[in-house]
């Protein structure tokens, strides 16, 4: 495109040739789906017969509206050109960040009978707001819109759209509603206990109490060697982990062991931490590892991590009371690690 | 069909009405501005300028030489047609709701709301007699006592006045002595606008109470029903066709608060005679407020909540549906 004045302006003026071509093919497609049309042109002689004195009127339809981004050059001026029924205004414009663009419109020119009465007020001054205006509709109040279309129904489906609402009326009169958390009538995410597991964590602490009592029977378990495990998880070497210390024991077993007492959590969210999840999970009894799959390169969650608990009736637990708990603006989804193939 | 679209309006429209050969349709808003335009291309003929609060309702006579206005600046206002100019003032004691022109255009009525502690009335003036105007007394004043006035039409040969109330009663009262001749009360809840048909012989309700029905102007006996599953604030019968549309949708205030169906704004079609719906318009982003069919039956128009009037002409569809009953 050539920068200067002088230069671009005969490129326009090729262009709009163009544009005025492609213009006309489309406006003249457009024209057919123009609602006027489908009118009798002598509708008014028809109604009001007794009116006697018939006079042509002169009426444009409002059609189309092009509007087109143009570069550099001054601003020509506004031309108006009448081919048959067909009026084609061009007016550039520049906008108030400095693009100048051009709308073409493009009007259809159309006659028809109608009465004394209606002609005559046809060709009535504006007035008022509009005293200004130049004949035929002012886009600032006229526009034309988008197609619609009637939807014909039939009375089978209007019956089908009383149907639609009247289960939700049946579900509300059912008190079928039942909180998870705390057993109530509301939806869990309305629970007051929602983000505390509330209720449920007491149980378990009672139950844990028990639980932990068991577990201190059990010989060769160094709580303080996992805690750290989980807050860093890392890789454990077989060592370290636990049952490491038991003599005599095949590692087989005991990984399987572990194997079984994994759960899966998914559908948590980016901010999840692993401390997070130790906060959200120790209720429930030990934990012997926590891997929360991250980014690598941005450290954020994956959003799905493996939590393995010591006793698997403590991992039985963790499904039943978080999954479908929800944890951020998320509902988690708890369920058994499928054993790893390797 | 596309639809020509009318932005002459800063607020939501409270009537539109075409004259009698519909080439023109004039619009009042809650903006002080009366728009008044060419139905067949949209192009505005101009506005009458002079109130100052919401316009409630508009009328035109029978030669569409005056166009009368009611408005909440308490006043109902005289124009002349054709230049936009301010012919008569009558102001009155509280909001104009409802106006009209009779048959012959010389008298006009309407109806005062029940506020500030004014009592609601039915004025009639004689538009020959000057003097009625200059002293704002009109010849004639109906009380009302129970409920407000919430639309009224003149009934044929301007012999009365069907007015429909706020507690959903149907009222006939005489346009000569002013006495009530017939009370019925068919709706639950508020009528919203009421439209006769092009004979005057019949007449349509809408109501608040999600339904719209058909009376006889004389006799003020119920004919048919048309129910929807929401408030209906407009219908008109089509002049042509045994066909009415209603307009409506929940209330403005309860929009955001109730399920975001669109459907629920649009422009629903009913057989007359077997009272069934049987096709919808969509267009309006807000409930609409008033309809009104072009008198010769090929286009109607539509106004809202959303401040658009919409002229639709009808496709060759609707004019080759035929109803299955």
């Amino acid at each position: 495109m050539p920068t200067g004045d002088y230069d671009s302006k005969p490129s326009w003026a090729d262009q709009v040739e163009e544009e005025g071509d492609d213009d006309k093919c489309i406006t003249s497609e457009l024209l057919k789906d123009l609602p006027l049309k489908d009118l009798p042109l002598s509708g008014g002689l028809k109604d009001t017969p007794s009116n006697g004195g018939l006079k042509d009127t002169p009426l444009s339809g409002d059609l189309s509206a092009d509007v087109e981004l143009l570069k550099g050059g001054p601003l020509p001026s506004p031309k108006e050109l009448i081919n048959g029924n067909i009026k084609t205004i061009t007016e550039y414009r520049e906008e108030e960040d400095g693009r100048k663009v051009k709308i073409i419109r493009t009007f259809r020119i159309e006659t028809r009978k109608a009465s004394k009465a209606v002609a005559r007020r046809k060709n009535w001054k504006k007035f008022g707001n509009s005293e200004f205006d130049a004949p035929g509709p002012n886009v600032a109040t006229t526009t034309v819109s988008d197609d619609v279309f009637m939807t014909f129904i039939t009375s089978k489906e209007d019956l089908n759209c009383q149907e639609e609402e009247d289960p939700m009326n049946k579900l509300k009169g059912q008190k079928i509603v039942s909180c998870r958390i705390c057993k109530g009538d509301h939806w869990t995410t309305r629970c007051p206990y929602k983000d505390t597991l509330g209720p449920m964590q007491k149980e378990l602490a009672e139950q844990l109490g028990l639980s932990t009592g068991e577990k201190e029977k059990l010989p060769g378990e160094p709580e303080p060697v996992q805690a750290q495990q989980s807050k860093t998880g890392k890789y454990v070497p077989p060592s370290l982990r636990d049952g490491a210390s038991r003599r005599g024991e095949s590692m087989q077993p005991n990984r399987r062991a572990d194997d079984n007492a994994t759960i899966r959590v998914t559908n948590l969210s980016e901010d999840t931490r692993e401390t997070d999840l130790q906060e959200l999970f120790r209720p429930f009894g030990s934990i012997s590892r926590i891997y929360l799959a991250k980014d690598k390169t941005t450290g954020q969650s994956k959003g799905f991590a493996f939590i393995s608990f010591h006793r698997r009736e403590d991992a039985a637990r963790a499904i039943a009371g978080v999954s479908g708990f929800g944890y951020d603006h998320l509902i988690l989804n708890v369920e058994w690690a499928k054993p790893s193939t390797n | 069909m596309k639809p020509i679209l009318l932005q002459g309006h800063e607020r939501s429209i409270t009537q539109i009405k075409y004259n009698r050969e519909g080439d023109l349709l004039f619009t009042v808003a809650k903006d002080p501005i009366v728009n008044v335009w060419y139905s067949i291309n949209g192009e505005r003929l101009g506005t009458y300028n002079g109130h100052t609060g919401a316009v409630w309702c508009v009328d035109a006579d029978w030669d569409t030489r005056h166009v009368l206005t009611g408005s909440a600046d308490n006043s109902c206002r005289l124009w002349d047609c054709e230049t936009g100019k301010q012919l008569a003032l009558v102001k009155t004691n509280s909001a104009v709701r409802t106006c009209g022109f009779d048959f012959g255009g010389n008298i006009i009525m309407f109806s005062t709301d029940k506020q500030m502690g004014y009592q609601c009335f039915v004025s009639f003036f004689d538009l020959r007699d000057p003097s009625q105007i200059e002293s704002d007394e009109p010849y004639m004043k109906i009380p009302c006592n129970e409920s407000k006035i919430t639309s009224a039409v003149w009934g044929p040969l301007g012999e009365f006045v069907i007015a429909g109330h706020e507690n959903g009663e149907l009222n006939q009262f005489s346009a000569k002595s002013g006495e009530l001749l017939v009370n019925v009360k068919e709706h639950t809840k508020q009528i919203n606008d009421i439209q006769t048909s092009r004979d005057m012989t019949m007449f349509i309700t809408a109501s608040k109470d999600n339904s719209a029905k058909l009376f006889d102007s004389t006799t003020l006996e119920h004919q048919k029903s048309f129910r929807t599953e929401r408030p209906v604030n407009s219908a008109a019968l089509s002049p042509i066709f045994d066909h009415v549309v209603l307009g409506g949708g929940q209330e403005a205030m309860d929009v955001t608060t109730t399920s975001t169906r669109i459907g629920k704004f649009e422009a629903r079609f009913f057989h007359l005679g077997v009272e069934e719906e049987f096709g919808r318009i969509k267009g309006h982003f807000g409930p609409i407020n008033s309809v009104a069919f072009h008198p010769d039956g090929k286009s109607y128009s539509s106004g809202g909540e959303d401040g658009y009037v919409r002229i639709h002409y009808f496709d060759p569809q609707y004019f080759e549906f035929e109803f299955e009953a």
